[in-house]
């Protein structure tokens, strides 16, 4: 304290006369505020791209036994054929596909739905189901996939036993239901974080214009579909880029879930054939490949889904 | 690409020379340190056996020249392997890692492990090994590390169970697939055993038994055989029990798998001397003291058996200090107090002449209805001598298992052995390796 004390007098001082030629030193300025931000986003993003990239161009090639030093060739895009090729990573792929079908619509429009009714909701249950709603996402994903294995279980699960007494026979961790399990663990983690976001967005709408619709005679559900709606579009713009982001990231939840059934394979979807071609397999090179293809389909995806919002924002 | 292939393959002869030549001539002796030599200093230690720490607390007692770090890794389920072998290849293992048997030709083959010749006193240690558990860490004339433990496959029975049955204890599998029938006839929703999608070296361990070969070499090439003639008896065999609900297909080590041991869904395990401690930790509770007993696996007519699982001790590329490393594994797998010091953490069944009873001393086996070490030793003296490991099990492993995944929507353990096959080859050869089906 008593060494900071003289100084921030003197920086002032400096920085006084400086002030009347902002616009010389805005520059320089600006470039000292930004440093440090690029300085980490090249360390930890830029460099880690740029040596996957290259990573992906080579490969570790043996011979006969195979005990003997690997020779590392430039092999260029064969890789990236291989990955291409790769009947699990196409179907990893599709699956995901298939996984983001079901998600989305389903966390997307709860998050809508429930958004908008804690916007017509008295103000103190508003508090009482914003927690509520929230606090599935405070349960880290791993910790919630544990969770949701423990409940899908057969034979363990309260859940299932119910459904048993109940009549019904089901198996969540199959094959034809391990899919729909999964989108239900992203769904209980994601939809209270978004129904957050999109409620924001509702309250910035100016309340004068909830006024005018009522004047003009609009119900609750009118006003919701016909006025709160349309007006929280951008928020919802950036729910699906967030959303389709994360989704290519899925891990987490599959790779738990594969303790407690054979029904999800090392190579289920594409985040987990590049950890399997990494760490099973040994594959670094054809990891990185993988890699860069996850991360182009994503920035392709970002890049449709930005287009796609903004122009529905623009009337 | 086909004169790439020929290009690879004058490539691959060029180099299978080249390492012809350096088997040869031998390593390099000077650079080596002789065991006659006094190491010191301080070495690193990873493993996910329990109780080990004690064991490398007792070595720092034991001595004041070396002194050993533990830290304990996940095991090959959890992402231990990967752990290891990332961290080797940055440069920053451990000086000793432990590595199950199928592991090791991959480390091996990745230089990812140094070999052990001039670093330890192969008279006092490989030498006095058995030959089928020496196969395990010796690959083209060299030692890449000491044998622990040699687990051989037994089974474990739930004794009330098969007395309400009515039936001895399986001699062959036709008297096993019978007892599970009569299992069922008295108690419908009892299965004799489970069959664990995840715990593809019981496959192995069962094929192994039945005379399969899954890996051999010829020449300089690899000869894989994942769904030899035997395997594929094996396959059918399985298959069948499971069509009939004879066996319960269910994760090893899941919860449903503990519960189902627990209150007698199953009554009988696929194990070796480890599961022991397992199966006493799952149905203790459940007051099934005494009903446990160990048996020699069933076999197809004449004693056979397999290992199924154990782990070596390795010095690691990344080790500084090799001759400390190497002078503490000979003490891990030679030495009694090392064996006195784990204390009772499983019926550990050692590799090395003479340790065994001492580790049975440390063990408390009253748990079991019959002597399990007696079964163990029996068990041990039929292992079919002739197995190899192949030089990327994670490949076999991943794909076995994936396709196993396939068996609650029709797949056939069949099918899975076909697959596993494919993706194996497959793997290898693009890796470059020279592969003969």
């Amino acid at each position: 304290m008593a060494l900071q004390a003289p100084t921030v007098p003197l920086r002032k001082r400096g920085a006084a006369p400086g002030r009347s030629a902002a616009s010389g030193t805005g520059g320089r300025t600006a470039a000292i505020f930004l440093v440090p931000f690029f300085a980490v986003f090249a360390i930890a993003m830029v460099a880690p791209v740029i040596y996957s990239i290259v990573l992906s161009f080579y490969a570790q090639q043996k011979s006969g036994l195979g005990f003997g030093e690997a020779k590392t060739v430039f092999v260029g895009l064969e890789n990236y054929f291989q990955v291409l090729a790769s009947e699990s990573f196409v179907s990893g792929i599709a699956r995901l596909g298939l996984y983001c079908l079901i998600y989305i619509p389903v966390m997307v429009g709860s998050a809508v739905v429930f958004a908008l009714l804690l916007d017509a909701t008295v103000a103190r249950a508003r508090k009482l189901f914003q927690l509520l709603v929230f606090l599935p996402h405070a349960v880290p994903g791993v910790i919630a996939a544990l969770i949701w294995a423990y409940l899908y279980t057969p034979g363990i699960s309260p859940l299932v036993q119910a459904l048993q007494g109940g009549g019904i026979q089901i198996n969540f961790l199959d094959a034809h239901l391990v899919l729909p399990a999964i989108v239900n663990i992203g769904v209980w983690e994601w939809t209270g974080y978004n129904v957050i976001i999109l409620f924001t967005a509702l309250q910035a709408v100016p309340r004068e214009i909830l006024e005018a619709a009522r004047v003009d005679g609009a119900n609750e559900i009118r006003t919701a579909l016909s006025i709160k709606f349309p007006l929280i579009l951008p928020a919802l713009g950036v729910i699906m880029l967030f959303t389709i982001i994360g989704t290519l990231q899925l891990f987490t939840e599959p790779s738990i879930i594969a303790k407690a059934t054979p029904s999800i394979t090392s190579t289920w979807v594409p985040n987990l054939w590049a950890y399997d071609a990494a760490f099973i397999r040994h594959n670094l090179n054809q990891a990185a490949a993988a890699s860069i293809i996850i991360a182009g389909l994503a920035a392709i995806l970002s890049l449709v889904v930005t287009r796609f919002s903004s122009r529905m924002n623009k009337p | 690409m086909k004169r790439r292939n020929l290009l690879m393959g004058a490539a691959s002869l060029a180099t299978s020379a080249l390492l012809l030549a350096a088997c040869g001539t031998g390593p390099t002796p000077s650079a080596v340190p002789t065991p006659t030599e006094d190491p010191s200093g301080t070495i690193t230690f990873w493993s996910a056996l329990a109780g080990m720490d004690k064991v490398a607390a007792a070595f720092n007692a034991s001595q004041s020249k070396i002194k050993v770090t533990f830290e304990t890794i996940p095991n090959a389920d959890s992402g231990g392997y990967a752990k290891l072998s990332t961290a080797i290849t940055a440069g920053n293992g451990p000086d000793v890692s432990t590595i199950e048997y199928p592991q090791l030709p991959q480390f091996v083959s990745n230089g990812q492990v140094q070999p052990l010749d001039g670093l330890i006193d192969k008279s006092a240690t490989v030498d006095k090994l058995a030959g089928e558990i020496r196969g395990m860490v010796q690959f083209g004339d060299k030692t890449y590390g000491l044998p622990y433990d040699a687990a051989p496959m037994v089974m474990y029975y739930r004794q009330d169970m098969l007395a309400k049955a009515g039936v001895e204890v399986p001699k062959t599998w036709q008297e096993f697939e019978a007892a599970a029938r009569k299992l069922k006839a008295v108690a419908p929703n009892a299965y004799l055993a489970s069959f664990n999608p995840n715990q593809v070296p019981a496959t192995a361990a069962l094929a192994w038994q039945a005379g399969a070969k899954w890996f051999g070499t010829s020449g300089d090439s690899w000869k894989v055989g994942v769904n030899d003639d035997a395997t594929k008896k094996v396959a059918g065999y399985w298959q069948k029990l499971i069509d009939d609900k004879l066996v319960k297909v269910t994760q090893a080590y899941s919860d449903e798998w503990s519960l189902d041991l627990a209150n007698g869904t199953v009554v009988g395990v696929i194990g070796a001397n480890w599961s022991a401690t397992g199966i006493q930790k799952r149905t203790e509770a459940s007051g099934q003291k005494g009903q446990w007993i160990a048996a020699e696996m069933p076999n197809w007519g004449t004693p056979a058996g397999a290992f199924y699982g154990g782990s070596s001790f390795n010095v690691t590329k990344s080790s500084k200090n090799p001759a400390a490393a190497a002078k503490f594994i000979e003490f891990l797998t030679t030495d009694e107090e090392a064996i006195k010091a784990r204390g009772n953490t499983g019926s550990a069944f050692l590799a090395f002449p003479g340790l065994t009873p001492v580790a049975q001393q440390a063990y408390d086996a009253s748990y079991f209805g019959n002597d399990i070490y007696a079964v163990f030793n029996k068990a041990y003296t039929t292992v079919s001598p002739d197995w190899q490991w192949g030089p990327s099990w994670d490949l076999t492993n991943t794909a076995l298992k994936d396709a196993y995944g396939n068996l609650s929507t029709g797949g056939t353990v069949l099918e899975a052995v076909n697959t596993a096959q494919a993706a194996t080859v497959a793997g290898l050869k693009q890796n470059g390796l020279s592969v003969k089906e």
